[in-house]
């Protein structure tokens, strides 16, 4: 028996296309596996334990104790920058020294200070020291 | 005087038939394929050896020849029709397949599949030519172009076609540069030559440890007849790429593997007794397997072809020559004839992968093929 007739006795269009449709269907599934293949990976990267995570510290700002209301409190701090200093000085730099020795609130305790009358304007940013 | 007369009719001269005198001269021709033009010299050279020395006259009841039983030949021979070589020698393919190419680009893996299409194809044809469903089955895994499946699956459903069926699958597959290319010019243009293939991306070590893993399970689920040749493949691959034993991976790649190839190769040479060769069975399995061949390198070009309309990024459709399992012949036919059309071309990394999908798929062919005839 040959030809047509020969495949079609043993089956052969049957095995032919069912082979085929297998060896296809199985190279395929395995391409798309090997495709996700390094998502798997990446997730057996992942470290198993849950890390901890820690929340970044703030810097601790130095409690600054409070402005203080007293002029009393404020002058025996301001006294000694003010000694340093010509009689008659600029604002800015009583409020640099203030800065340098680390005065708590000394924008609030110049301003205290000239309001309470102990720091006399001259003019042009010029200060007296009053006793 | 009597004696010397006796002597001489008793020699290879005496007892020698026109038809070893033909397997001879085909021996010589395979030898001098081998070594003049270095057409796959690892595979021509034991067999052409093989063709001579197994055609060489001798008494029939000695235990001289291949097919008597108590020769040392048949001893040799045994790991051919046990299908034992085919196992070991795929054993150390895999020791020496490299699959990142494959998983940095996994749709090259349909190519492979594409090019198994020459082995269905025949099969319809030798039914079609009056050899029976295993005789066709073990012709047409021939279209695989893989030398050790052919005579595996021959082994175990056509042991008396083994000789003819290794020939010829060996002899195609050390004939690539010749059968190939007029195919490869004929189907894909200049312009299709050009397309560059992407850079691949960098495979990490545990996909290429994942992957035999993965890939056995899936295919010998899928035809656990395939258990005897990707059973060892991937054993063979994962030896490698765990790198935890590199000495028994080296001597898979080298001393297993080359020791196979040697024993198989001139047995299987030695097989071709002109006597028992020379049949138009012979002749027929010779015709269909070089059918076999071209109809897979068409099919493996023509899906490249397909796949194109629809991908985004196109393929260069000469990769589709490559998904026959002739690694790595194919391969490096695929990157010459790009070179030819663009110098600047490389192509030879992209080929290699479907080249081992190939090597996957004609496995997967003879392991379903197989399964069919169980039954």
């Amino acid at each position: 028996m040959i030809g047509f007739e020969a495949i079609s006795h043993h089956n052969g269009w049957v095995a032919a296309a069912t082979g085929a449709c297998i060896v296809f269907s199985g190279l395929i599934t395995l391409s798309i596996i090997i495709s996700q293949l390094h998502k798997l990976v990446a997730l057996l990267d992942r470290p198993k334990t849950k890390v901890e995570v820690v929340s970044e510290e703030k810097p601790v700002q130095p409690q600054l104790p409070d402005c203080p209301t007293d002029v009393s409190l404020i002058i025996t701090r301001f006294m000694p920058l003010i000694e340093e200093l010509d009689p008659e000085f600029e604002l800015a730099e009583l409020y640099i020294l203030a800065k340098k020795y680390h005065v708590p609130h000394p924008h609030l305790s110049i301003r205290s200070l000239i309001e309470s009358g102990k720091l006399h304007p001259l003019g042009d940013g010029i200060f007296r020291y009053n006793d | 005087m009597d004696l010397f007369f006796q002597f001489l009719h008793n020699t290879g001269f005496g007892l020698a038939d026109y038809r070893n005198l033909i397997m001879i001269v085909v021996g010589i021709v395979l030898v001098y394929l081998a070594i003049a033009k270095k057409y796959e010299p690892l595979l021509l050279l034991p067999i052409g050896f093989g063709v001579i020395l197994g055609n060489i006259p001798f008494f029939k009841g000695f235990g001289i020849g291949i097919y008597e039983a108590n020769s040392v030949l048949h001893y040799l021979y045994f790991g051919v029709t046990s299908g034992v070589y085919p196992s070991i020698i795929f054993l150390g393919l895999g020791a020496m397949t490299d699959f990142s190419f494959l998983l940095a680009n996994p749709k090259l893996m349909l190519l492979g599949a594409a090019a198994q299409m020459g082995v269905f194809f025949t099969y319809l044809s030798a039914l079609g030519l009056g050899f029976d469903p295993f005789e066709a089955s073990s012709i047409a895994i021939i279209g695989g172009a893989d030398g050790p499946t052919s005579i595996f699956l021959t082994a175990k459903l056509a042991p008396h076609l083994i000789g003819p069926i290794a020939i010829a699958a060996y002899s195609y597959m050390a004939l690539i540069p010749i059968i190939q290319p007029p195919i490869m010019k004929l189907l894909v243009s200049k312009k299709e030559m050009r397309i560059k293939m992407p850079d691949m991306r960098e495979v990490s070590k545990k996909e290429l440890i994942i992957f035999p893993v993965v890939g056995m399970i899936l295919c010998t689920f899928l035809a656990p007849a395939s258990i005897p040749l990707l059973g060892p493949f991937f054993f063979g691959n994962i030896m490698k790429e765990s790198g935890v034993v590199d000495r028994l991976a080296n001597t898979a790649r080298t001393a297993i593997i080359d020791t196979a190839t040697i024993l198989v190769g001139l047995t299987v040479g030695a097989s071709t007794q002109g006597d028992v060769f020379l049949n138009h069975k012979s002749i027929l399995i010779f015709a269909l397997g070089a059918v076999a061949f071209s109809i897979a390198t068409t099919s493996g070009l023509l899906f490249a072809k397909l796949m194109n309309l629809f991908l985004k990024e196109k393929i260069n459709p000469l990769l589709g020559a490559s998904g026959v399992s002739a690694v790595p012949g194919s391969a490096r036919e695929v990157h010459l004839m790009g070179l030819k059309a663009d110098p600047s071309n490389y192509l030879l990394m992209h080929a290699m992968a479907c080249n081992s999908s190939g090597v996957i798929g004609s496995a997967l062919c003879a392991g379903i093929l197989w399964s069919f005839l169980m039954g």
